[in-house]
């Protein structure tokens, strides 16, 4: 019997070590006209930790936002909208998975739709779509997932869980064993 | 000197002879109905000493009665004997095997709800890109990493149609 309690507890232990946590992440998404101008703007908070991306990957030396959306995901599975006066761009979260979120988007001018992609957005790294030349500049748009810390900091920052992180490397290790 | 009832016994069995056997005899007040008697008893005794003699069992009836008398015999220890644990080593295994069991199917159902945890952990994954090839006969996608610390991922499309200036209103 008590070898019973105690693989009982191994087996609790492993549950709540394999049931993620939900972190209550935020996903920012913006609509983006970059151009150059003679005097251009400060960049967007958003879009400071970007800056130099941007700006090496598209040249321009001025990036205006025209619409975002920020949106704490809960379940994984919201959908949301950022638009400008022409271009929408709609978000549907299909679920989370311990890297990020697996999303549909599709990016609209008024009615049509021009662009549609579906990604796995990560928590550690942004998504860029290029878009369509609008005068003499560009459309961009841009995801980033923000993390709890950023999203809300006011919160206390929750250490890692342990159990949490083992399983997630002991998953890692089978996949690179049973890929 | 021998009683009536000794004599009888001995006369039944044919053990008196001589003078003996005589002088019991004529003492007897009816010989033929003590004759029919002893007739009698011989019969019986023969009769009897056939049915009590040890009956020889056959190979297959004496294994079985081994068998059977070592199965009570054991029954009986073990009911008598100490209390055994319930974890024996065949249960002890077969727990093993369950719970190793349940850990890998668990393990599995979890990875395949996650199909592409790993390879998106570090960078955002593009699974598939598409614009309407009626507006944009030309269009073509690209998809790339930049090279520096921010790990950005890039969907680079060409030749969409471009729009006048007044879309970059907010």
């Amino acid at each position: 019997m008590q070898l019973t309690r105690v693989l009982l507890a191994v087996w609790f232990v492993m549950a709540i070590g394999t049931t993620p946590l939900q972190a209550a992440n935020t996903v920012w998404s913006g609509l983006v006209i970059a151009q150059n101008v003679p005097q251009p703007a400060p960049i967007p908070p958003e879009l400071t930790k970007l800056e130099q991306t941007l700006k090496e990957l598209f040249g321009y030396n001025q990036f205006e936002l025209i619409g975002e959306s920020s949106k704490t995901l809960k379940t994984g599975e919201e959908d949301w909208l950022a638009n400008s006066k022409y271009f929408a761009l709609q978000v549907d979260a299909r679920g989370e998975n311990d890297a990020g979120y697996t999303l549909n988007l599709k990016l609209y001018k008024e009615k049509d739709v021009l662009l549609e992609t579906d990604a796995n957005l990560s928590k550690s790294s942004p998504l860029v779509i290029k878009g369509p030349q609008v005068g003499s500049g560009q459309l961009l748009l841009v995801l980033v997932v923000k993390d709890d810390e950023q999203a809300r900091p006011r919160h206390h920052v929750e250490p890692a869980n342990p159990i949490t992180a083992g399983w997630y490397r002991l998953r890692r290790m089978i996949h690179r064993v049973i890929p | 000197m021998k009683t009536f009832e000794e004599k009888w016994t001995a006369w039944l069995d044919e053990q008196l002879s001589g003078k003996e056997l005589a002088d019991f005899e004529a003492s007897l007040p009816d010989l033929a109905a003590a004759e029919a008697e002893k007739r009698d008893e011989l019969k019986l005794g023969a009769f009897l000493k056939e049915q009590l003699a040890p009956q020889a069992m056959s190979n297959a009836e004496f294994f079985s009665h081994q068998l059977q008398e070592r199965i009570a015999r054991e029954s009986g220890d073990r009911s008598s004997g100490t209390k055994s644990t319930w974890w024996t080593i065949p249960r002890l295994v077969w727990s093993g095997a369950t719970a190793l069991a349940l850990f890998i199917i668990t393990t599995i159902v979890l990875m395949s709800q996650h199909p592409s945890g790993e390879q998106s952990e570090y960078l955002t994954q593009i699974l598939q890109s598409r614009v309407d090839p009626a507006a944009n006969p030309n269009a073509a996608i690209y998809i790339f990493e930049s090279k520096n610390d921010n790990k950005v991922t890039v969907l680079w499309t060409e030749g969409l149609q471009s729009l006048p200036s007044d879309y970059a209103a907010k």
